[in-house]
């Protein structure tokens, strides 16, 4: 696949004079080596928000839903807002593994590993809230279509929630697959270098017997390609089927067609953000700076600029139609997203999700580190509020002004998001320790031809 | 001739003495082993039973057992040993009985289910007084309250009933031998039984003096009554043939004195087209407080107490043509007075004055423009008599109490240490007195400070009769065995008569010899639960009828005129919910939302936006959406009242109201001590005061169950038009069916055409249907408490309300426009141009008008035929039905609530807790008492799961599963009374039953042309209808 030729024009993607041993090295020191203070404090304060989080979660499966802030008119809340998020956020992942791979950018190999993995961690936390947010939560297998002796009791296949339940599900699956397929090489090299038995033990269990043959080399390939074409239609389709569960109801606000490609521009714009917040600051704390480099925060950040734009289109269109509709319910309803009691929340989401990625038509800012993280944070606030904004303010003002009321979350609502957050922090920092974070196999494909080193020797010889 | 033939067994019986006939003959061969001593002389000498005791217990016990097994009178109802053909376990039994509790009154069907009492329906045979209010509906709830006392007791102590009325009889004879005062004080009786055993206890101990007490006093109607007239009663008005009803400050749909007149109103109310016209009764009414009746008027005319005598003596003096001095009046004011003038004089019998402002004078003067008019509605042979309290006896006896002139006083019905404004020194004089008892059901105010306390048992487990108008006679009986030691006053006084009878037996007596005529039997009379005298006597005594031209009216007039004083005016009133305040431990009223301000668990000062902000008075919304307001301070002289504030549209400007009824602080549970007690400035019983406002700052939490006020021109929620446009142009006009394009055509929704969803197959069997006429719903909310009751609806408590959470199956929603008329909302919102200006009028037209139209819309699930809900659901817990509901299966619901979102009506309520056997919700589902109210029917839903109106499927499968037992098919109208909405419906507003049935009378009313669908754009098809509220106003005067 991978070819020693690229053009010189192309930034290198690989800095610091790597060899294959160097990199072997740089991709298993935070496996080898010990945490420090910083991934301890860090993963303590994850840990205590993700107790937390179970605490409220317990509270709300033994008491009731009714410790949230919903109500009669707002059914859904933080709880959907949240799913959604995080579903979103799972999208870059497998854009830039599958999606990637087919297009064969191959800036994508310094990432992929932690851009799948917070792809999973994510689905993981978005799976949660369905679950949860049921009033009887220990009867969440019926909406499984499970052959039961209830009697003639099957789901419904009409509903979008169960749509869900399949998109997220395949998704999930599909992405462990393929996340677990990259990591077979690469953790065969750590079982290589292994030491002590234990940790020899684990990683050859985890290699799955990878040999390292040419045979092995063969089928992997394939079977990365294979599983890049089945992903491919799902970074278009889980978010399509996760925004059909508002874009075939009927409240205003909700049933709009635009649903689906605005909701999978958004999902790519939050992932990638995330996967910016998350990089950033891995690069420098596992010292992969050399991985990661400013040339992929730089694309990614064009990726972000690209998709908020999209997105701010969407927002825009939506006004748009619900003015030129002539429905009155269409009409108050997009009136009152932005200028009715939640004005805030609307206004949050268009600063950072449409104004403030357009800073990144600046070179310099979209080169800056400190930049791009923080917008990689605001991209992230204002994705939540984007769902928010589409779920409550759309409910709590619909068809009867009889039943208009406002929605405000309890502590446990909150608990339960930070909850997630530090789920999500949990299970990353122990993959960071555990986990080859960079693909290294398949960044020393790219080495001769997008190493700085080699790239300069070409440059040297005129080639 | 045959021989008859012998076979013999044995050969030994061809023998000859052969000793069988021996062995035959004697039954035991063998010699009894028993005991010789048993017989020897000795024991039987020594036993003290000798033949003739032996004899004696023979013949005794034989007669006991022969005359145990004759059947009795069953006067006490017993649990049943073998069940009776008629009590079916799962099949419904309903007892015919009456409902009074000195405040509301009715006649009722109780339904019970294997004994117990579980809900109040319409007593159908009544011609006058057949309709429960909400009140009442919910009255089968205090029954099971479990505060209630168990037995009497003396000084707190319990004693038994012999005891107890050994002691009163000596307390009794005691006070009598002194010849010292004892008063009876009681609400209104007006059950010619007991107004017997009252007048034989009066004979028997002189020194007892029964005073009738009412604790919201309707004494000066009765005073001008009886002055005018000769009689003490109140006047009695037949709405049905009314074509102009004005009214100064009479709340008749709501509680203006004890009246169920919503009825015979609505008659007057649905524009029915006749030959192409259809007519309706114009109402006008002049009020200061937003009241319902207000509310469904089609001139509504807010101004203060005084002016409304001012208005009332104008009218007198237009109408008389007497030239009397009066204050002048304003000249906006007097062109409404003009008007409303010219209106009473188009059909002036028609046209009928009414009048709830507390005076005298108002009441002379009302009462003699009804017969200037020569009024047909006021009726000249009926009188009510649901109130008889006089305000100076109940002063003068005050005064006595106070002074130590009475030493015993024995009360029934009444709670004066709660409704008395000078309540501290009631109960300071009842400490002093030799005894005081009190009958009651609770340990309330009352009770607390009386050394005796007789436990009385709720009206459903009572004996009694009332003449509630002249003639009309109805009869309570018990439907439960008393659940706890309890007696009603009656047999208590019997006893103290030394009288063998019971309270039963003196009103079967009664009703033989002097009530029912020779045809009616008492049976019958029971079993219907009322009794129209034939013979058209008034039972009442009529003293003379000369006082009607002696009066000196222009007198009246002039002093009614003359009243004028500084500051607020405070009109007292009752709340739809709470009443009077009897039942403040009922929690369905607690949480049932005033139709109006649609508050539950609370009462408040209604002020007008003007005064509010003059006052510095607010409301504000919480970031969850729940009320809040800062409180008002009334002072009059020294008497302070500190409650929360509603900002009422429709206040009058200078006029403030108070509900009466909340504040309780004894017998209630601790959540149910809502509000302040308006009765403590409640003074000389005049509703009217003038008072002193001030704002403090201190914040009150309420429970409002609808934030939103407005309808934001939102014409296809309600729709209306005049009576005018209704009888000149088409249906098309004023009543169209939105259109959307298909194909470039304009196509209405409801076409085939452009419905993409397969029809059900509606052709076969039942198809339910639900018709709600909104000219017909005076928002008088029975309804909500029937459904409560039938359909086990959990009570969330004040907290939750104000979280939005409130469970109601069936909310009236309630709307107030933004400018004048509800038609200037939708012009207004249609000539919006451009973005800046939708920005600012949608934000006008958040905010109620002053003086509002209002409209009443009662909302439940819709059962739409395209149901939102039924799709999105993952498990198909919402399904459909053959018969046209929206099924809920609770069982199957995992609670996503993704149905809720999706209702565009937001019928659907979720259990967000645990609600049942639950001691955070302590209301009545978490004891044995009070659970005793639930409907089998229907189950207690978990928590976790949705829930919502079904139709009542319970009663509609009921009534189908009757009919085909009986081998017939279903009655045409047979549904409507088995669906607690509609059957509670007093009004015939809501209707339900079978559209495939073409003589169903909801079939013909879809036929109506007033019909149309909630939010019809959206293609939901629903089950539930509505008619077009066609209000009868002139758009052309102005006045």
């Amino acid at each position: 696949m991978a070819s020693h030729y690229e053009a010189p024009i192309r930034k290198p993607l690989i800095t610091g004079n790597k060899t294959y041993h160097q990199i072997s090295v740089d991709v298993a020191r935070p496996i080898e080596g010990n945490a420090n203070k910083q991934w301890w404090i860090v993963f303590s304060i994850a840990l205590i928000l993700f107790m937390w989080g179970i605490v409220c979660i317990i509270y709300t499966i033994s008491t009731g839903i009714g410790v949230w802030g919903l109500n009669k008119t707002v059914g859904w809340a933080w709880d959907i807002t949240n799913f959604v998020w995080w579903v979103g956020i799972g999208h870059a992942g497998t854009l830039i593994s599958a999606v990637l791979l087919l297009f064969r950018q191959k800036w994508r190999m310094g990432i992929n590993r932690s851009a799948e993995a917070m792809t999973i961690f994510s689905v993981i936390q978005a799976g949660l809230f369905p679950l949860i947010h049921m009033g009887r939560p220990w009867l969440a297998y019926w909406i499984v279509p499970i052959p039961n002796t209830f009697g003639s009791l099957w789901v419904n296949f009409n509903s979008p929630l169960l749509w869900d339940v399949f998109a997220i599900s395949t998704y999930l699956t599909v992405s462990l697959v393929f996340w677990w397929t990259g990591l077979l090489p690469d953790f065969a090299m750590i079982r290589d270098r292994a030491v002590k038995p234990f940790q020899k033990k684990i990683y050859s269990l985890v290699s799955f017997g990878w040999s390292g043959r040419a045979k092995d080399w063969q089928r992997f390939e394939e079977v990365s390609l294979v599983l890049a074409g089945l992903a491919t239609p799902l970074v278009l389709s889980v978010h399509t089927i996760v925004s059909f569960d508002f874009a075939t109801s009927i409240i205003p606000g909700w049933h709009t067609t635009i649903f689906p490609p605005y909701f999978v521009a958004g999902a790519i714009f939050s992932g990638f953000a995330m996967v910016n917040t998350l990089l950033i600051v891995m690069r420098k704390v596992c010292n992969l700076e050399d991985y990661i480099t400013l040339q992929h925060i730089e694309l990614m950040n064009i990726v972000i600029m690209i998709t908020g734009s999209i997105v701010g289109c969407a927002y825009i269109t939506e006004l748009f139609i619900a003015w030129y509709s002539g429905v009155e319910y269409e009409q108050y309803a997009f009136l009152n997203r932005a200028t009715g009691p939640y004005w805030w929340a609307y206004w949050a989401m268009m600063t950072c999700n449409v104004f403030s990625p357009q800073l990144m038509w600046f070179k310099k800012l979209r080169t800056s580190i400190v930049f791009s993280f923080v917008i990689s944070i605001v991209v992230n606030i204002g994705m939540w509020f984007e769902r928010f904004v589409i779920i409550v303010t759309s409910l709590h003002r619909d068809y009867l002004p009889s039943s208009w009321t406002m929605f405000s979350p309890s502590f446990i609502d909150i608990g339960i998001f930070l909850g997630t957050i530090g789920f999500f922090f949990v299970l990353f920092l122990l993959y960071a320790r555990t986990f080859p974070v960079i693909a290294q196999a398949e960044v020393k494909t790219i080495l001769k031809s997008s190493g700085d080193n080699y790239k300069k020797i070409r440059d040297k010889n005129g080639k | 001739m045959s021989q008859e033939k012998r076979y013999w067994k044995s050969e030994i019986e061809l023998k000859p003495n052969n000793g069988l006939d021996e062995i035959r003959n004697n039954e035991f061969v063998d010699k009894l082993p028993v005991d010789e001593n048993i017989f020897s002389n000795d024991s039987v000498n020594n036993s003290e039973t000798n033949r003739r005791d032996f004899l004696k217990y023979l013949g005794f016990s034989t007669t006991a057992a022969v005359l145990a097994s004759c059947e009795g009178p069953v006067n006490r109802s017993v649990p049943y040993v073998v069940q009776p053909d008629r009590i079916i376990p799962g099949i419904s039994n309903y007892y015919a009985t009456t409902l009074f509790d000195g405040y509301d009154s009715a006649n009722v069907l109780v339904k019970t289910r294997e004994g117990r009492p579980i809900k109040i329906d319409n007593n159908k045979l009544s011609s006058y007084n057949g309709y429960a209010n909400a009140r009442l509906n919910a009255s089968v709830l205090s029954l099971y309250d479990s505060g209630r006392v168990q037995g009497p007791t003396i000084n707190k102590e319990d004693v038994s009933w012999n005891n107890f009325n050994k002691n009163i009889k000596a307390q009794l004879n005691s006070l009598k031998s002194l010849n010292q005062q004892v008063v009876l004080l009681t609400s209104t009786v007006n059950s010619p039984t007991s107004k017997k055993i009252i007048s034989e206890f009066l004979n028997k101990y002189p020194n007892v003096e029964h005073i009738e007490y009412d604790s919201i006093s309707e004494s000066s109607v009765l005073d001008a009554h009886e002055l005018m007239y000769g009689t003490r009663a109140l006047p009695y008005y037949d709405f049905q043939n009314a074509k102009c009803i004005v009214s100064i400050g009479a709340d008749f749909l709501g509680d203006w004195q004890g009246s169920n007149y919503d009825h015979d109103y609505v008659k007057g109310r649905i524009p029915n087209k006749e030959n192409g016209k259809a007519s309706m009764s114009k109402h006008i009414q002049v009020e200061s407080n937003l009241s319902i009746t207000g509310s469904n008027a089609d001139l509504r005319i807010p101004i203060s107490v005084d002016d409304q005598k001012l208005f009332l003596a104008y009218l007198y003096q237009k109408l008389s043509d007497s030239s009397i001095s009066l204050k002048s009046v304003p000249e906006k004011l007097a062109k409404k007075i003009d008007y409303v003038y010219d209106q009473l004089l188009l059909s002036p019998s028609k046209s009928v004055v009414l009048c709830g402002l507390d005076d005298l004078n108002a009441h002379i003067i009302t009462n003699r423009i009804n017969d200037l008019l020569k009024s047909n509605v006021k009726s000249t042979s009926k009188v009510s008599l649901v109130r008889n309290g006089s305000d100076s006896k109940m002063n003068n006896f005050l005064t006595r109490i106070n002074k130590g002139e009475i030493k015993g006083l024995i009360m029934n019905g009444v709670n004066p240490c709660y409704t008395l404004s000078n309540s501290n020194a009631f109960s300071e004089a009842l400490k002093k007195l030799n005894f005081s008892v009190s009958f009651s059901m609770k340990i309330d105010e009352t009770a607390n400070f009386c050394s005796h306390l007789a436990a009385t048992p709720h009206q459903l487990e009572s004996w009694g009769d009332f003449e509630f108008i002249n003639g009309e006679f109805s009869l309570t009986q018990p439907t439960i065995k008393p659940l706890f030691d309890t007696k009603q006053l009656e047999d208590c006084l019997l006893n103290w008569l030394d009288s063998e009878n019971s309270f039963y037996d003196r009103i079967k007596d009664n009703w033989k010899n002097n009530i029912l005529d020779s045809s009616t039997y008492w049976n019958s009379s029971l079993h219907d639960g009322v009794y129209s005298s034939k013979v058209k006597k008034r039972l009442v005594d009529k003293k003379s009828n000369s006082n009607l031209t002696n009066l000196n009216y222009s007198k009246y007039a002039s002093e009614l005129s003359s009243s004028k004083s500084e500051g607020y005016d405070l009109i007292l009133y009752s709340k739809i919910g709470m009443g009077d305040g009897q039942q403040a431990n009922n929690p369905w009223l607690q949480e049932f939302p005033d139709p109006l301000t649609r508050v539950s668990w609370d009462n408040y000062i209604t002020v007008s936006k003007f005064d509010a902000d003059e006052i510095g008075l607010k409301n504000y919304n919480e970031s969850n959406g729940a009320l809040n307001s800062n409180f008002a301070q009334i002072n009059l002289d020294n008497t302070v009242i500190k409650a929360p504030v509603i900002i009422q549209p429709g206040q009058a400007r200078g006029t403030v109201g108070l509900a009466f009824g909340y504040g309780r602080s004894d017998g209630v549970k601790e959540e149910m001590r809502t509000g302040v007690n308006a009765f403590k400035i409640y003074k000389g019983f005049s509703k009217h005061q003038k008072v002193k406002i001030s704002s403090v700052y201190e914040i009150h939490e309420f429970a409002c169950v609808q934030l939103h006020n407005t309808l934001m021109g939102r014409g296809d929620i309600i729709k209306e038009t005049t009576l005018e446009i209704f009888n000149s142009k088409d249906k098309e006009f004023w009543n169209p069916i939105p259109k959307v394009s298909k194909n470039h055509i304009e196509t209405a929704v409801n076409s085939r055409e452009v419905d993409i969803w397969n029809e059900f197959d509606r052709s076969i069997g039942h198809h339910f249907n639900l018709s709600i006429d909104l000219n017909a719903c005076t928002g008088c909310g029975a309804c909500v408490i029937a459904c409560h009751a039938e359909n086990n609806v959990p009570v969330v408590g004040k907290e939750e309300v104000r979280k939005s959470r409130d469970m109601h199956w069936l909310r009236i929603d309630r709307y107030y426009s933004s400018e004048s008329e509800f038609s200037s909302d939708i012009e207004k919102k249609e000539n919006i141009s451009g973005l800046g200006e939708s920005l600012s009028v949608f934000g006008e037209m958040e905010e109620p008008s002053e003086n509002p139209q209002v409209v009443f819309q009662p909302v439940m699930c819709q059962h739409c035929n395209h149901a939102p809900c039924e799709t999105v659901c993952p498990v198909a817990a919402s399904a459909h039905g053959r018969q046209g509901q929206n099924h809920m299966t609770y069982n199957r619901c995992v609670g996503t609530r993704y149905c809720a979102n999706n209702c565009p009506y937001k019928v659907r309520r979720f259990n967000w807790f645990l609600y049942n056997n639950n001691d955070e919700f302590d209301f009545h589902m978490n004891d044995d008492l009070g659970k005793m109210v639930l409907n089998p029917d229907v189950v207690v839903r978990s928590r976790g799961v949705m829930e919502k109106c079904s139709f009542c499927i319970q009663g509609t499968q009921s009534v189908i599963l009757k009919a085909k037992n009986e081998g017939r098919e279903a009655n045409a109208n047979e549904f409507n009374d088995v669906v607690a909405c509609s059957a509670a419906c007093s009004t015939g507003a809501l209707n339900f039953g079978d559209i495939n049935n073409k003589e169903s009378e909801v079939y013909k009313r879809k036929q109506d042309e007033r019909v149309y669908h909630l939010l019809e754009y959206v293609g939901t098809k629903p089950n539930v209808f509505y008619h077009t509220k066609v209000r009868n106003i002139d758009k052309n005067k102005s006045i």
